[in-house]
């Protein structure tokens, strides 16, 4: 499959601060690729790579095989794009940002820029600075995805917002989906839009990736089994495999790497048994691989 | 931090550190030079009014002018919106309004009254003047604490905020002038503004008390319609025709009419100033002088927000990712800023050179320049007299533009450091040449050395100016900002503009008086060049970190 997105080995520092460190990645034409990570992992760190905001300084970058820096023009106009500080000129009023907006892209679809501003009810005459939030997110979503853009990159687009914005982007995604090519690459560390829309997600923790691929793939090599023991416990065993436990007392929960197999035969010499086992969320994978487990201290 | 006093002086003390040090440093200079003249034995005064003023003057009123905006949340406040300028943040704080309101005004006044006591008592006065002692420190604690209740109190229409402050300080300054003149005693002066400090407390209180539960007064349906016919007016309905085009549509909502608006605010001021003067003509002379200097004057503060890539904040300097996205190269993002400030500079000087000739008529002083047109005429022949009023005129036209333009590679790079740096070198050189020039007017040998050695300092000059060019040059190339066809077309008008520039002084000025190689040198340094071709290199800079 052809890449638009090629991340090579990038490391990247602030001060004494690792933003990234040697991160790979690859976003192929027509994926809807989500970026996971905490507060501060790096997602917007590489993001900013990717739209040229920042200089590959160490490794590099190339989008659509060109590197974003040396020619933004033809990088930029390819592609949409969603800021999380929600940035639009306050003294702009909607119509004059569409307008302004519009001269940047050759393919700017005029009709679809005002089914956008129908849907989302915006007032062609109120000032960017008048309007909500939710509002000023919505019509920066417009400006991002009026010109067909064949990559669009969301960071935190959904950030703050109310439900019904919420609702308003994911279907912007859904809508870009649709369209034949299109590629999607967002940040979110609301896991549940990202499992709902993403078809490859990448996990950074601490400028590293944590864990990346298919979406359907990542959830179908881990399990979430749910385990009852005889007696009271207060730490879960140390069971080759698992990648953190959850509960307490008799009834323990955890997300395996792999089959159930080696934990059913480890949980039954503790005298316990697995009375549930399902296909874990994305949410909890990514509490698994990037989150401090419940109780660290195992009983060996 | 043990209480909400402490944090505010520490918040205060942290935000501010470089400021108040540099304050710190130039009050120990103050104190350093005139224990340096005690030692003497013989006291050095600033018996010139200029050396005192700039040595002294000055930098005290730039200090409390700091002080304002410091402790009255100046720096990170919308002065010209309607709410509150009093940090929103504040609000949460489990203190009473009171204390809200009285700290920082507690800590400002305190500040400014030690700012004119160590002026007091640490610069060299004038031997002939005799300097009050505690009234203008308390007259310096009452425009701020009124500065602080009137800048935080919430307002019905945007920009009413700095009409009413404005008008307060003016009110002030009436009422201690004219007791001043009327000779009141030091008694009577602290009777008249003691009073002033609680009750701006009060209105302080009851402003921080307003805005903290959200009470902000909105009148602007009055003037809905007129924003409605501004808008109308200034609504483009057609399309941009290019990305290029849109941009400089950008810039020029953005900065355009700063420089227009600020000269216009001004004209009326200054050329009223020609009727009040009508029967002097020195006066009359000096007024059109300072009419025409008064765009490129303007420029230099226009300046500092045309370059600033990033106007939401005043913190910021970095591009907005809005501007750093649009997909445009940055010498295109750069060359709509450089269209907009040539529009910029015309509209101003259309509008002197529209006005000019209405005051002149309106006032009756149109005679007076009518007469010296002639004399210089008669003086010099017609066509030098015309291509000399021209070239005066191109001349303010061009330093008008260069102002504008000339700290754009500073201000795009988007460092705080570099900015604020830049600001203090620029000040330190400015005060060191008016000290130094101070000292070369009072050597007559020194004047004649430098005069001898005056054309080797353009050539210095000039090889600096050349050196930086090549190396912008070379940075341009290497970066592919710029095509090598462009940059050859670059050089190539550069070369024009100089040659024509070095012509015209041949033809007009005495080669006797000065040689051809010195006014090569005029025309090398007066064409801009390296500062103007690096700001493409340092949007890159900003654009992409």
């Amino acid at each position: 499959m052809e890449s638009v997105i090629n991340v090579s080995e990038l490391t990247r520092r602030f001060g004494a601060t690792k933003a990234l460190a040697s991160v790979s990645l690859s976003v192929t034409r027509g994926a809807v690729h989500g970026l996971v990570g905490a507060n501060g992992a790096g997602k917007t760190t590489l993001i900013k790579h990717v739209l040229g905001l920042l200089r590959a300084k160490s490794g590099s970058v190339r989008v659509f095989g060109l590197d974003p820096v040396a020619e933004p023009v033809a990088v930029l106009s390819r592609i949409g794009y969603l800021s999380e500080e929600k940035d639009l000129p306050e003294w702009m009023r909607v119509d004059e940002l569409i307008r302004y907006s519009r001269a940047f892209y050759p393919a700017w679809d005029e009709v679809y820029a005002e089914e956008l501003r129908q849907t989302f009810a915006l007032d062609p005459t109120t000032k960017i600075r008048n309007l909500s939030r939710g509002q000023k997110a919505q019509a920066g979503l417009l400006i991002a995805l009026a010109h067909r853009p064949e990559l669009l990159v969301l960071d935190e687009p959904s950030s703050g917002l109310d439900p019904i914005v919420r609702r308003d982007i994911l279907g912007a995604i859904i809508r870009t989906i649709a369209s034949e090519g299109r590629t999607v690459l967002f940040s979110s560390h609301l896991l549940a839009e990202v499992e709902q829309v993403a078809d490859h997600v990448t996990m950074i923790d601490q400028g590293r990736i944590a864990q990346s691929g298919p979406m359907e793939a990542l959830k179908e090599s881990y399990r979430c089994v749910t385990v009852r023991f005889a007696e009271p416990r207060p730490r879960p065993p140390d069971v080759a495999g698992v990648l953190c436990w959850d509960g307490g007392d008799r009834e323990w929960t955890a997300v395996v790497h792999g089959d159930s197999g080696e934990l059913d035969g480890a949980v039954a010499n503790w005298g316990g048994r697995v009375v549930a086992e399902r296909a874990p969320s994305l949410e909890e994978l990514f509490i698994a691989h990037v989150g401090t487990p419940a109780d660290p201290a195992r009983e060996a | 931090m043990r209480s909400h006093a402490a944090a505010v002086a520490w918040e205060f003390r942290q935000r501010h550190r470089w400021g108040l040090i540099a304050v710190a440093c130039y009050l120990l200079a103050l104190a350093t030079f005139k224990l340096l003249s005690l030692e003497r034995g013989q006291p050095i005064t600033f018996d010139d009014e200029q050396t005192f003023a700039f040595a002294v003057i000055v930098p005290s009123a730039t200090a409390f002018m700091y002080f304002l905006a410091v402790f009255s949340f100046g720096f990170a406040g919308d002065l010209a919106g309607r709410q509150s300028i009093y940090p929103a943040r504040m609000f949460t704080l489990p203190a009473t309004s009171g204390a809200l309101a009285g700290w920082p005004m507690l800590y400002g006044t305190v500040a400014v009254a030690i700012l004119w006591l160590a002026t007091r008592f640490l610069a060299a006065w004038p031997s002939d003047l005799d300097v009050p002692l505690i009234w203008p420190a308390l007259l310096a604690a009452v425009f701020l604490a009124w500065t602080q209740a009137l800048t935080w109190m919430p307002y019905a229409l945007p920009g009413l905020r700095v009409i009413v402050t404005v008008l307060m300080m003016i009110l002030i300054d009436i009422v201690i002038f004219t007791a001043h003149d009327s000779k009141a005693s030091e008694v009577v002066m602290l009777a008249i503004l003691a009073p002033n400090i609680p009750l701006a407390y009060l209105v302080a209180r009851f402003a921080v008390a307003r805005a903290r539960r959200g009470d902000v007064p909105d009148r602007r349906r009055i003037f809905a319609r007129i924003g409605r016919i501004a808008d109308l007016l200034s609504r483009r309905r057609d399309r941009f025709r290019s990305p290029a085009s849109a941009q400089a549509w950008f810039e020029r909502r953005r900065h355009g009419r700063s420089l227009p608006a600020l000269v216009g605010i001004l004209l009326p001021f200054e050329l009223f100033l020609l009727f009040l003067f009508r029967d002097t003509p020195v006066l009359v002379f000096e007024t059109l002088c300072a009419v025409l200097l008064t765009p490129p004057f303007m420029a230099v503060f226009v300046a500092a927000t045309v370059s600033k890539p990033n106007l939401n904040g005043s913190d910021s300097y970095g591009v907005t990712p809005f501007i750093a996205t649009r997909p445009l190269t940055s010498v295109s993002l750069v060359t709509a800023k450089l269209k907009v400030t040539i529009w910029s500079t015309l509209a101003t000087w259309l509008l002197v050179i529209v006005t000019i000739p209405l005051a002149l008529r309106i006032f009756g002083t149109s005679p007076m320049v009518i007469e010296w047109t002639q004399k210089l005429v008669e003086a010099v022949g017609t066509p030098r007299a015309v291509v000399i009023v021209l070239l005066g005129f191109s001349a303010l036209m061009a330093s008008t533009w260069k102002q504008l333009v000339q700290s754009l590679c500073i201000g795009m790079s988007g460092r705080a450091w570099l900015v604020k740096g830049s600001v203090f070198l620029a000040l330190s050189l400015l005060t060191i040449m008016v000290l130094l020039a101070q000292w070369v007017f009072e050597n007559s040998g020194v004047i004649v050395t430098l005069l001898d050695a005056f054309p080797w300092i353009l050539a210095v000059l000039v090889c600096f100016k050349i050196s930086a060019a090549a190396w912008v040059a070379m940075r341009l190339h290497d970066s592919r900002l710029l095509s090598d066809r462009t940059l050859v077309i670059g050089a190539l008008c550069w070369n024009v503009a100089v040659f024509a520039l070095f012509g015209l002084l041949v033809w007009l000025l005495p080669t006797v008086l000065f040689r051809s190689h010195f006014l090569a040198l005029v025309a090398i340094l007066a064409i801009p060049l390296a500062r103007l071709s690096a700001a493409p290199l340092a949007l890159s800079w900003n654009r992409h970190r």
